[in-house]
């Protein structure tokens, strides 16, 4: 479903990721996990096509399409979805307004009709219920005045009425306690279905006690040195990334 | 009386004083008085150049050029709609004249609607205890030629204790061509009255017409009153407003300045803060396009302790489009314990939008909490791409953040039928 070959990426000239392979397969849940500056959230904005990184190599296709070919909408509208690591206030704009345009732009992008009121409103109702949040998130400015934790959950319940197919997760356990760690990862496991993929990336192993991951990757300058099931995300929060960082300079 | 200190372009706008005099002639000796004063006045200070420092940043040499009249009745029906409310007293002006066949406010206790010119003569104590005394015309020129040269206006009068929930609203109208207009009001709010009132200015055809509007507002003791003022001339238009509101102690004014029209549009906004624990509220939305020039000076005089003020101005401007903000709050040696909040935000789309803008706080008092900010920025791109993110197309996004950015401040406008009506023309100005 997603594969990344050679990636290289860089901001203003500086590499950060220097030649990053993938395989994601429908169903599936990558970790992606790596120190501070190992490049994992420039990975995942890449994915969603932030236009402050400049891609200098390789490819990203999701179910054989270009993927860096697409505009930050159209990867949306093809079913990637990025829950941020900083979610954005928007005030002026009810969580409501948003996720309908959201959602009728994809509809219309995909040759649906847009959707109406009633079917709309039934729709994000049973997400909420779903989720387990409380109906006045609904009506609150997008993120405005939410605390972190309410950010993150938010970012959660609009993957949930978009229904994406690649879910990417930018260390969407940061700032949260261990109480709204677990609403979080209550909330995308509910979301686990053989038709969709995630790629977690996180800095820590204790997301992943929650989200278990099929996959395991760990990102060291710009690179995957070393891929492995749930374990190594286990073996790493034991000896650290140090342990790695001797094992990968001991090969160069 | 010429003073040849004040910077001024030596025309004289002679039509419209020479009416002023035939005014003179006419009318209890109190407005008699005034008049005279407004037109020594304007005789004074004339069409100001931008060295005079109010006037800095406000172009008025295309007033120069103009072969101005003063104005004529207009018709009753007109080619554009006057986007009246549903459910609101309706009160139509018409060049500066109040239509009386077209007056449509509900019965009820204690408020009285009519037209300045009867209120005059059967009102005579009450609007001579306010008129031309809230807006201090001795600074403003055009105010002074307004109060030289009106011909009628509205008197609305809210009687101790009355309370009206629907809005009342005053459309006002510009039909013609080289006229200078010259539209009245004023709002008397005695005691523990409740109001909530909008008044629009439109224009109804292409012509080419000075429109120098003076609305007065008295908020007694104990008044809560919101008042919508909504610019929405055509662009082959000129204006020069004032808008001053006198505040009693333990009144609560909010004001929305809603600024969409005009050639040239400059609106002076200035209130009295004259008792303790006052709230007021002076905000301002305003969107200039084109070759639009659209310009705010407001000021805030707080001379008693213990009041709040909260401004809050939100500009976008588009095209070749230049906005001018100047924001004066003084506070005086005895009003301890002022709280006063001033925010002005422009938002430039276009790499020829300008914007001036000066915030001025002196202030005489210690103990005080005085802020301010002003922010200049363009569209950010993190917003952008956390909506694009989400499958929103690059100009829907940017048509949401621009709208987001002015109804921060239209949300606050509780008529809930003028919200919506002003938050549409938001969005259809925008996408011109």
């Amino acid at each position: 479903m997603l594969e990344i070959k050679n990636l290289q990426a860089g901001v203003e000239g500086k590499p950060i990721l220097k030649g990053i392979d993938l395989s994601v397969k429908k169903g599936e849940v990558h970790a992606v996990m790596g120190p501070n500056g190992s490049g994992k959230s420039t990975l995942a904005n890449v994915i969603a096509g932030r236009e402050d990184y400049e891609v200098t190599g390789g490819s990203i296709t999701l179910d054989s399409k270009d993927l860096l070919e697409m505009e930050p909408e159209e990867r949306a509208q093809s079913g990637v979805f990025m829950a941020f690591q900083y979610p954005v206030e928007i005030p002026g704009v009810s969580n409501t307004y948003f996720l309908r345009a959201a959602l009728n732009a994809k509809r219309k992008a995909n040759g649906e009709e847009e959707i109406d009121a009633m079917s709309f409103l039934s729709h994000i109702r049973e997400k909420v219920k779903m989720l387990g949040l409380s109906d006045d998130m609904l009506s609150r400015s997008v993120n405005e005045g939410f605390s972190g934790g309410e950010k993150k959950r938010n970012e959660i319940f609009q993957m949930a009425v978009l229904e994406p197919t690649l879910c990417v997760l930018d260390e969407t356990d940061s700032g949260l306690d261990i109480d709204a760690l677990k609403t979080v990862a209550d909330g995308v496991n509910a979301l686990r279905s053989p038709d969709r993929a995630f790629v977690v990336v996180t800095h820590y192993q204790r997301l992943l006690n929650y989200i278990i991951p099929d996959f395991v990757h760990i990102l060291m300058d710009g690179k995957i040195v070393k891929s492995g099931g749930k374990e190594l995300a286990l073996e790493l929060e034991e000896k650290g990334y140090g342990w790695l960082e001797q094992e990968f300079a001991g090969k160069n | 009386m010429a003073n040849e200190l004040l910077p001024r372009y030596d025309v004289e706008l002679s039509t419209l004083l020479a009416h002023g005099e035939s005014l003179v002639g006419s009318g209890p000796d109190w407005l008699r008085a005034l008049r005279q004063k407004g037109i020594d006045t304007h005789r004074e200070f004339g069409v100001p150049t931008p060295k005079n420092e109010e006037w800095k940043y406000t172009p008025l040499r295309p007033l120069t050029t103009l072969d101005l009249k003063s104005s004529e009745p207009g018709p009753a029906v007109f080619g554009i709609d006057l986007q009246w409310n549903e459910g609101a007293d309706k009160v139509l002006v018409v060049n500066g004249r109040l239509d009386r066949n077209q007056l449509e406010v509900t019965k009820s206790d204690g408020l009285t609607i009519k037209s300045l010119r009867d209120a005059i003569n059967e009102n005579g104590d009450l609007v001579k205890k306010h008129l031309g005394l809230i807006a201090k015309q001795e600074s403003h020129t055009f105010a002074a030629l307004n109060t030289a040269i009106f011909e009628d206006g509205v008197f609305l009068h809210l009687a101790k204790g009355a309370t009206i929930e629907r809005p009342i609203e005053i459309v006002h109208v510009t039909n013609g061509d080289g006229q200078c207009v010259a539209p009245r009001v004023l709002i008397v709010a005695e005691e523990g009255a409740i109001a909530k009132i909008v008044e629009t200015y439109l224009t109804d055809g292409e012509g080419t017409n000075l429109v120098l509007p003076v609305t007065e507002v008295y908020a007694a003791t104990g008044t809560n009153v919101e008042h919508v003022r909504v610019q929405d001339e055509s662009e082959s238009t000129y204006s020069a407003a004032l808008w001053a509101i006198k505040q009693e102690g333990g009144s609560e004014y909010r004001s929305y300045n809603v600024a969409f029209g005009g050639a040239i549009a400059r609106t002076d906004q200035e209130f009295w803060l004259g008792g303790e624990h006052i709230v007021t509220r002076l905000d301002g939305v305003v969107v200039a396009s084109g070759k639009q020039h659209i310009d705010n000076h407001t000021r805030l005089d707080h001379a008693k302790p213990n009041c709040n003020s909260f401004e809050v101005y939100k500009q976008i401007v588009d095209d070749e489009g230049t906005v001018v903000f100047n924001g004066k709050i003084f506070v005086y040696k005895d009003a301890q314990k002022t709280d006063a909040v001033q925010n002005n935000a422009a938002l430039l789309l276009s790499p020829k939008a300008t914007i001036d803008s000066k915030p001025q706080l002196e202030i005489f008092a210690d103990d005080v909490k005085c802020t301010h900010g002003a922010t200049v920025g363009r569209l950010e791109d993190t917003p952008l791409f956390y909506l694009r993110s989400r499958g929103i197309s690059k100009e829907q996004a940017e048509g949401i953040l621009v709208y987001a950015f002015a109804a921060e401040v239209l949300e606050l406008i509780t008529m809930d039928s003028v919200r919506d009506r002003l938050e549409a023309r938001l969005f259809e100005k925008l996408s011109v």
